[in-house]
């Protein structure tokens, strides 16, 4: 592809993300409304939020790197989404490959860790040390599932990956082929949107002890930003490993809705675990099912 | 008729010289520094394989050195190293030093002779060159290790049973080697060796290998490493901790790679057809990387921290070199580059927060970032490096490690290795959390940016770390002679690392995304919305409280409680026991041996063996 | 010439006491530097072919012979130029010692006897010198005057009397069963009447009593004490110069008349304790000059360990350890004139002396064993003589080599940590102490540097001390006519 067509692809790619992100965290609002029968938000109301936090009258700065945390966590997340193919196109996808994704995509726990950090919170770094501990956590299933669907496919590029399961139809999805690993994926999935019961680090329910506590105004509407697009990458990256990537728009948006609806329909069934207790649960049965799974595909 | 090789090795002694007689020149680090560059250009520069005229004849033994691609790779990074260092304690540094009643003098010279002693060992053509090379090594180094008080001179005698362990293994292998193949040349080595027996290839393997272990800090015998490098003189310490180890790795590669070759290796088989000897020692490598990262991240001491994570990223090297494959070779000896630059780097920017508020204890800094930005953004690029992220070096060494662990499907190690990256993550973070986030301490409060006599060289360091993370091709050049000179496949590479169908990898699209992703980031958040409101970094609230500074809330100790809560028992310090246990076993047999030696009527024996012995010929 | 080595030496240590007061004060200096330059000619000329002299023209084998080969001019060198550099003088703290002339003798002596234990070519002989050396070193041990080493010395000479009788019971022995003591003679005869029980058996009291002064394992035990007590140089005279000279009687007997497997075993299984013990005890030593005894012994054991081996390559490694020892270990008990007593009061020595430090370090790197000093040689040429034999006993040796190698370098280290330590020394290293001491790292450097010059000499010496046939051909040649010859044959 020529050089000029990737720049537009990395153009638009973030657009679509982040659109996407917006109707999914509209999508997750509306589910949790629904189980506990309430209303629930308006259409555009993500937006909104988004516009509001960003025009708040108080703007408080910590330092330079409390500014460059947030800038750090929202550009990860959007050049991750460029890592991963989407119909029509592929970004980097190529040039980067699934291992380059899963640690670009640790550059925003990076990012967000220092940004914390400068604001000199000991409430924020404990919650940032609770985040990273959650991130050894989870993604240690995670890259066991990256090993066999790579070992499977026989290739690390996830435009293969996606080709080689849109070849015979949905019999040929790595959630087929694989199921036990798509399994385990999912568990994986499950604890890095940090939905309950493994929400610890962002610890919504007692802001003042989490990685939030001194991001107001646009700092957490950066952060709003950067879920957006977390939300719209951690699902693409499961679909284009498990479920056929994307044939066309509509198929592939309806897959991605999907795969963040069903932590989120489960979520509210679970009281919240302790740092601790994440790592037992992560660390148990996603590992054992995905090295389950990596043992019977290498045989 | 001198050769360049001639030339070099004259260079480096010339710098053991000067530094020795001119020490007390003020301005000493110049001419050191000047004559570690004109080595490295002269290095950059060789013909491969390059021989020196210098060698001898000694019991039949052909003793003489030449320096093939593989001498060069690690010859390179060793004298960049010691210049880095050298610029270090050029300046203001050095001149603490001094005053504290250290000797710099000492100093510069021990560096030169471990530059001049790791030369020798590099370009070792022969069993007993490179033998002359290792003592000295190990000799230098502890001199090294030795410098900067009390302290490090303790450490550094807990080294000697290690080093003297290691050499005899080696000695002992080499008497061995010789006896099986009646050769010491590593050419003729190379032929004979993969030809012996198992048993005799097990013998020598386990010799060799356990000697070059000890050296390389390698699971179990790490144990003298982290005291020995964290205690040393700052400038030592970093070029201690960015190559000194690194010889065992050289002389272990040599060995496994080019004498006995890994598919020889193979053949001696633990476990019919499930685990052999190369999977041992893959295994092994993989421990090296889990465990010691997991002792790091438990350290309350920065120069700790950093040495046990020393010890963790070599497992890494080792690892990619038993893989063996183009990919993974490429990768664990990237790494070793790579590593050097970041390593060096971190050191030496804690040796700066340690100049400027005198600890280097994790629980007594916080906050700084605002009063050393430069040492801060010297730290953050270096942990980012040892932490094997995107966009520095370190990403793309373990990313060919990885890579290579996949495409020969080991997914067991490739956990492991990922375990440590993680492990690597949480510790680096605590590290720079601990150090320059948080609340700045008042008595920190009017510190000022380390002197540039020491920003330049970290600096340098994590700019070198930066670009070869950006075009990993430019190092990959030196790495595919190494691998070429070892017998290894050579890695195809571009600048911006691999191509490959499967799925390579380009670090100029990566890194230049993610920095586009930066930059709309940044847009988003300085174009967009209220403009940002500074605040001084004392003037904080946690919980509705208002913080006064002279209060201390800064969150560093037991930073990992969850994690620690989980994984706490897990550390059981058996190998500081199995130390233990071994100097006591040591210490009784030695109180045995003396009670001989007290024994009242020495007579009484020499009669009983006396008789004894007649007794026993009489009965024959 | 040989016969002058042994002769002017004896003759002087008689003469000493009656000379004028500043005759007494050069003559011994000056018999040693002939003595030595006789010694270096010796060596050099043996290189090419040894001499055989037979004393008063008496023929073997009622006759006395003196064999010259390379190792015999060597160690007589050798002696000559170590007693020279250990030549005592005045008291540690500086003051004229009343007993000046009474040591003089005793070293003289004790000179005279070693060169004739290295050049003797019959048992008796060897026998009788051995004894004259061990009552010049009893004397020389007893006198430093302290109750402590009186006891020592004392148990010392119990224990030396004792051994020289087994040693003589032994040659009894042999004397007993093959009816000669001529080491010519006795290797001819040996295969038919001597390697039996009986005839080991008679090894076995020789290799004991004569033991006793090579610091064997079981019979050292007087070692540490007699050395912490003496006077310094005599420690260094008994542990550099006498045990190597009682160690190679004992190997010229074990290459010419006891070449079985057996003797070799024995030699290697005591070499091995010996190592074992000696440098386990100096790891836990607490005393500088215990320390160094112990040292020693291990070191003696390594050297028997070496000559077991059989063949050239062993004689070449044992020669190389012995000689390495012989110019390490006196050189360190001479920085234990004033660093002797307790290692803590070493602390920070370094600063006081840094000359003597730095000589320390270096002989401590040369023991054990890092190149290119000496030490590596002489230890690589050991292991690999017992790496080319087959597995088993001799690389169990090979193993207590390495690893007590390393309990040698911590407890060295130790002391070199001690000595750098920083808090201010305490004590002072004596200058003369540190001049003699030097002259031996000078040496100990000149060997390293001039090392592949040196490696065909040893070589060689080897082979001629390997060289039974050659030996017999020689004495017998020299000395006895055929008819006699075939009278005695089997």
């Amino acid at each position: 592809m020529s050089f000029a067509g990737i720049l537009i692809e990395l153009t638009l790619m973030p657009l679509v993300a982040f659109t996407i992100g917006l109707f999914m965290v509209l999508m997750m609002r509306k589910i949790a409304a629904k189980i506990q029968r309430r209303v629930g938000p308006p259409l555009l109301q993500p937006l909104y939020d988004i516009i509001k936090l960003y025009s708040k009258q108080t703007q408080t700065s910590h330092g330079l790197l409390h500014d460059i945390g947030i800038v750090m966590a929202v550009g990860g997340y959007i050049a991750a989404e460029t890592m991963v193919p989407v119909p029509g196109m592929h970004g980097i996808a190529d040039k980067a490959g699934l291992l380059t994704l899963a640690y670009v995509t640790m550059i925003p726990s990076l990012g967000l860790a220092l940004g914390v950090g400068q604001c000199a919170n000991p409430n924020g770094s404990i919650g940032i040390s609770r985040a990273l501990t959650a991130m050894l956590a989870y993604d240690v299933p995670f890259v066991i599932i990256i090993f066999g669907t790579a070992w499977f496919y026989g290739s690390n590029n996830l435009v293969e990956v996606v080709a080689a399961q849109q070849a015979g139809g949905i019999a040929t999805w790595g959630v087929m082929q694989m199921p036990i690993l798509a399994i385990a994926g999912l568990f994986s999935l499950y604890a890095m949107l940090g939905k309950q019961p493994f929400e610890i680090y962002v610890a919504p329910a007692e802001i003042a002890t989490g990685p939030m506590v001194e991001m107001g105004g646009k700092f957490l509407g950066g952060l709003f930003v950067m879920q957006c697009f977390q939300l719209f990458t951690a699902s693409a990256i499961y679909v284009s490993l498990f479920l056929g990537g994307g044939e066309n728009w509509p198929f592939f948006i309806a897959k991605l809705f999907f795969i963040i609806a069903i932590p989120m329909s489960l979520a509210f069934l679970f009281p919240r675990y302790r740092t601790e207790d994440v790592l037992a649960a992560v660390w148990r049965w996603p590992v054992i099912l995905g090295l389950a799974g990596v043992w019977l595909v290498m045989h | 008729m001198t050769t360049p090789l001639d030339l070099l090795l004259f260079t480096a002694a010339a710098t053991v010289a000067g530094a020795f007689a001119l020490g007390r020149w003020r301005d000493i680090a110049w001419l050191t520094g000047a004559f570690y560059i004109a080595q490295l250009i002269q290095l950059t520069g060789l013909d491969l394989p390059s021989a020196s005229h210098a060698g001898f004849t000694l019991f039949g033994q052909l003793v003489g050195w030449q320096m093939d691609g593989f001498g060069r790779f690690f010859a390179i990074i060793t004298v960049g190293a010691a210049a880095a260092a050298t610029a270090y304690m050029g300046g203001e540094w050095g001149e603490r030093y001094r005053q504290a009643g250290h000797s710099l003098v000492w100093l510069h010279g021990a560096l030169a002779i471990n530059v001049l002693a790791m030369l020798l060992l590099l370009a070792g053509n022969d069993l007993i060159a490179l033998f002359i090379g290792w003592e000295l090594t190990s000799w230098a180094s502890f001199l090294l290790m030795a410098q900067g008080g009390e302290r490090a001179l303790r450490a550094a005698l807990r080294y000697v049973p290690y080093a003297m362990g290691a050499a005899m293994a080696v000695l002992g292998g080499i008497v061995l080697t010789h006896a099986f193949t009646g050769t010491l040349q590593f050419t003729e080595l190379a032929q004979r060796v993969p030809q012996l027996e198992n048993w005799q290839l097990a013998l020598m393997v386990t010799l060799f290998g356990v000697g070059f272990s000890i050296k390389m800090g390698l699971l179990p015998f790490h144990l003298w490493q982290a005291p020995a490098y964290a205690e040393a003189a700052g400038a030592g310490t970093s070029f201690l901790g960015a190559i000194s180890a690194r010889m065992g790795l050289f002389a272990l590669a040599l060995l496994l790679v080019k004498f006995v070759s890994l598919t020889r290796l193979a053949d001696l088989e633990f476990v019919s057809g499930l685990f052999d000897a190369r999977d041992l020692i893959a295994w092994v490598a993989a421990f090296t990387i889990v465990l010691p990262t997991f002792t790091a991240l438990k350290q309350n001491d920065a120069r700790y921290l950093l040495a046990w994570h020393g010890i963790g990223q070599g497992g890494y090297m080792l690892l990619g070199i038993v893989i063996g494959d183009a990919t993974g070779s490429a990768g664990g000896l990237l790494h070793v580059f790579n590593y050097a630059t970041y390593q060096a780097a971190l050191v030496l920017s804690v040796f700066a927060v340690l100049h400027r508020t005198g600890t280097a204890d994790l629980n007594s800094l916080g906050g700084l970032v605002t009063r050393m930005p430069l040492t801060f953004l010297v730290m953050l690029m270096g942990i980012i490096g040892l932490a094997g992220l995107p966009p520095m070096n370190g990403f793309v060494s373990k990313w060919l490690v990885y890579r290579s662990l996949m495409i020969e499907g080991r997914p067991l190690l490739f956990l492991m290795t990922v375990i440590g990256t993680l492990g690597t993550i949480l510790s680096v973070y605590k590290l720079i959390h601990n150090t320059f986030l948080g609340q700045l301490r008042l008595e920190h409060e009017g510190i000022r940016e380390a002197p540039w006599s020491m920003t330049i060289p970290m600096l340098v360091l994590v700019g070198i770390g930066f670009v070869t993370g950006v075009a990993p091709g430019l190092p990959l050049q030196w790495v595919n002679d190494a691998q070429a000179a070892l017998g290894l496949p050579v890695l195809p590479h571009t600048l911006g690392g691999v191509e490959s169908s499967q799925g390579g990898l380009d670090m100029l699209w990566v890194v230049g995304v993610l920095f586009a992703g930066f930059g709309i980031g940044a847009l988003l958040f300085y174009g967009v919305g209220n403009r940002s409101k500074r605040i001084h970094q004392l003037d904080n609230y946690a919980g509705g409280h208002f913080l006064s500074a002279d209060v201390r809330y800064h969150y560093s100790d037991h930073f990992y409680a969850g994690l620690m809560h989980r994984i706490g028992p897990l550390y059981r310090g058996s190998f500081t026991r199995l130390e233990e246990a071994v100097a006591s076993a040591n210490d009784t047999l030695a109180a045995l041996m003396q009670a001989w030696y007290r024994q009242r009527v020495p007579m009484l024996t020499l009669l009983v063996a006396a008789t004894a012995g007649l007794g026993w010929m009489v009965l024959q | 010439m040989i016969a002058l080595t042994v002769a002017l030496p004896l003759l002087a240590a008689f003469l000493l006491p009656l000379l004028p007061a500043l005759a007494r004060q050069f003559l011994g200096p000056l018999v040693l530097l002939a003595v030595a330059a006789f010694g270096l000619c010796l060596a050099g000329n043996a290189l090419d072919a040894p001499s055989v002299v037979a004393i008063g023209d008496f023929r073997p084998p009622l006759g006395i012979v003196f064999y010259a080969d390379g190792v015999a001019g060597l160690f007589v060198f050798a002696i000559a130029v170590v007693t020279l550099l250990l030549w005592p003088c005045a008291t540690p703290n500086g003051q004229p010692d009343p007993q000046i002339t009474r040591k003089h003798s005793l070293t003289l002596l004790m000179a005279a006897a070693s060169c004739a234990l290295a050049l003797s070519g019959d048992l008796f002989n060897i026998y009788v010198f051995y004894e004259l050396a061990a009552v010049a070193g009893y004397g020389l041990a007893a006198g430093s005057r302290t109750p402590a080493a009186q006891v020592a010395t004392f148990r010392f000479t119990l224990l030396g009397s004792l051994g020289s009788l087994l040693a003589l019971i032994g040659i009894t022995l042999i004397y007993f069963r093959a009816g000669s003591l001529n080491l010519a003679h006795l290797a001819e005869l040996a295969p038919s009447t001597l390697h039996d029980p009986l005839g080991l058996a008679g090894f076995l009291l020789i290799l004991l009593g004569f033991g006793v002064k090579s610091e064997l394992f079981l019979v050292n035990s007087w070692a540490p004490e007699v050395y912490a007590t003496a006077e310094s140089r005599v420690s260094a005279l008994l542990a550099g110069l006498i045990s190597k000279l009682a160690l190679l009687a004992v190997v010229r007997l074990l290459v010419l008349v006891f070449p079985v497997p057996e003797a070799s075993q024995l030699l290697l299984v005591l070499g091995m304790l010996g190592i074992l013990t000696g440098e386990l005890a100096a790891y836990r030593a607490r005393d500088f000059r215990r320390l160094l005894a112990w040292s020693s012994i291990g070191q003696l054991g390594a050297a028997f360990v070496a000559f077991a081996i059989p063949g050239p390559a062993g004689l070449m490694a044992g020669i190389a350890v012995a000689l390495h020892h012989l110019m390490v270990k006196p050189a360190l008990f001479l920085l234990a004139e004033r660093w002797g007593g307790n290692l803590a009061q070493l602390a920070g020595a370094a600063r006081n002396s840094p000359i003597a430090a730095a000589l320390f370090v270096l002989f401590a790197l040369s023991l054990i064993g890092v190149p290119p000093l000496p030490g590596f040689w002489a230890k690589y040429l050991l292991l690999s003589g017992l790496a080319g034999e087959p597995a088993g006993l001799w690389w169990l040796a090979g193993l207590v080599v390495l690893t007590t190698t390393v309990v040698e370098a911590v407890y060295l280290f130790r002391i070199i940590g001690t000595l750098y330590g920083h808090q201010q020394g305490s004590v002072m290293q004596s200058r003369t102490a540190t001049t003699g001491s030097g002259i031996f790292a000078l040496l100990l450097v000149g060997t390293a540097l001039s090392a592949p010059l040196l490696a065909a000499p040893l070589q060689k010496m080897a082979t001629q001390l390997a060289d039974t046939d050659g030996y017999v051909a020689q004495v017998i040649s020299a000395t006895i006519t055929a008819p006699q010859r075939s009278g005695t044959a089997p």
